[in-house]
């Protein structure tokens, strides 16, 4: 693991996306599936479909509007390339080497470095920067991050994350619904008495923790998203001394962007939430001290 | 019910075969767009020099033959069109501006001259670009060289006539030797 070129580093990544995802996918099924065994085909086949249809529509929205979104929400301004020309070369640089068209750019008034990346496909892409990150990066460092931000682009990670969002959210609605129901509702409507007891408990304890599951693997799921960009980044750059330095200037600082919404707090490239995170678990980013020793690892390589 | 599987095994067949045939076809027009970008970026610095020698001979008259190592340089590069031809006229061009930025160093009058300055930073994005299209074009002649010679795209490459492309690779002493370490 901790001798891998950021070919090796970008397929184990993805590879583990896909089996989150799945397990997502698998997740769903089995809520799906205990809500049928606990309240029977006609209440389920209403409020599944019905938990989903709200969750899609809460997470498309923002997710089809996300630059708009972000730029409310953050406080961005975008900016054009008179505003700042030594900015817009290096993330020219990087465009060229990603191939990718070139994002819209937008600073944010803030005394903590950081930056993100957010856009519903590489054509609405929006990259933003901090006014500190500006101040203290060299262009080395600068190109390591904007690279990292790029690798979200072409990694579509906006649509990664709204699939994640979506499915945990109908797990969410779903389970509350059925916990109220059973409150409330006075249990099962329409009880079958050959239902196997044994069954029906455990259908019970998924409903339970099927939301504190989801949120696990979406958390994951992020935390391979951003280790997989690093690996891209280092694809674009070849420079992983570049970001490696940068994610250290980062590690140094203690300042944390103002903006600590919860709701926003995963497109930053670094985590304005890390700082009281509860366990590495429900972190939406990896350790930055793993980032660092994973670039680290490739420098040795000489790539 | 025979017929009707028949139907599906040739319809996905088919379609199968439209895929390799266009996934060939899109790696080759890659190709062809990012040599366009390397050469759009080479022009970009080609555009550059005439200021750039102009600012330079202003502070340091005596250096004619660097000058005329660079304006050389920059007449074979807008000549060249072969994916070889362009790499070797751009390795040349590299060096004679590495010789005149050398030059600069020690001027520290025109070191510090704004116009210097900012024709400093264009060329160092410039020169970065130039790299990164070529490291761009490289990625996507991998690719199709890959796709060419491994099956089972390699069975369509003669039907959708793309072949293996060249790689640019240019002629940089500078990157070939070990950098000379001195204390």
């Amino acid at each position: 693991m901790a001798t891998q070129d950021f070919r090796a580093q970008q397929s184990a990544n993805k590879g583990k996306t896909y089996f989150l995802l799945a397990s997502m996918g698998l997740l769903t099924g089995l809520v799906a599936y205990a809500a049928l065994t606990y309240f029977g085909a006609g209440t389920s086949t209403f409020m599944v479909p019905l938990a989903v249809g709200i969750s899609l529509i809460g997470v498309w929205g923002s997710y089809y509007g996300s630059d708009k979104l972000v730029l409310k929400m953050t406080g961005a301004k975008v900016i054009q390339r008179e505003d700042n020309p030594e900015l817009f070369n290096v993330i020219e640089e990087v465009v060229i080497a990603s191939g990718l068209p070139m994002p819209k750019v937008a600073i944010v008034v803030d005394s903590a470095p950081n930056a993100f990346a957010t856009g519903r496909d590489p054509d609405h892409a929006l990259i933003a920067f901090t006014t500190r990150i500006l101040e203290i990066m060299d262009r080395d460092e600068l190109q390591g991050v904007i690279a990292h931000e790029m690798s979200h682009v072409g990694n579509r990670d906006t649509l990664v994350s709204a699939v994640a969002a979506t499915t945990a959210g109908a797990i969410a609605i779903l389970s509350d619904f059925l916990m109220r129901m059973m409150w409330f509702g006075g249990g099962r409507r329409d009880r079958d008495s050959n239902a196997n007891p044994v069954l029906l408990v455990l259908s019970l304890v998924v409903l339970i923790l099927a939301p504190i599951a989801a949120t696990l693997l979406k958390s994951a799921i992020s935390r391979r998203r951003e280790s997989l960009a690093d690996a891209t980044a280092v694809s674009f750059t070849r420079n992983p001394a570049g970001l490696r330095k940068a994610l250290e200037v980062l590690a140094a600082d203690s300042t944390v962007v103002h903006q600590k919404s919860n709701a926003v707090a995963h497109i930053w490239i670094e985590s304005p939430l890390d700082g009281k995170a509860v366990s590495k678990m429900f972190s939406t980013h990896p350790p930055i001290q793993e980032r660092i020793a994973t670039l680290r690892a490739m420098e040795s390589l000489g790539n | 019910m025979e017929i009707i599987i028949a139907l599906a095994v040739v319809g996905l067949l088919v379609l199968f075969f439209i895929a390799q045939y266009n996934r060939l076809i899109r790696l080759n027009i890659s190709v062809d767009e990012s040599f366009a970008q390397i050469e759009v970026q080479l022009k970009r610095r080609s555009d550059l020099i005439p200021n750039l020698v102009e600012t330079v001979k202003g502070y340091a008259k005596h250096e004619q033959g660097t000058f005329d190592a660079v304006v050389t340089a920059r007449a074979k590069a807008t000549t060249a069109s072969t994916v070889a031809d362009v790499a070797a006229a751009d390795g040349m061009l590299t060096q004679a501006l590495r010789g005149l930025l050398a030059v600069a160093e020690a001027y520290p009058d025109l070191k510090a001259s704004s116009n210097f300055l900012s024709l400093q930073e264009e060329l160092s994005t410039t020169e970065n670009k130039v790299a990164f299209a070529r490291q761009f074009y490289n990625d996507n002649v991998r690719n199709l060289n890959t796709a060419v010679k491994t099956i089972p795209t390699s069975f369509f490459a003669g039907f959708a006539k793309v072949s293996e492309r060249e790689f640019y690779e240019v002629e940089d002493p500078q990157s070939r030797n070990a950098p000379k370490v001195t204390f």
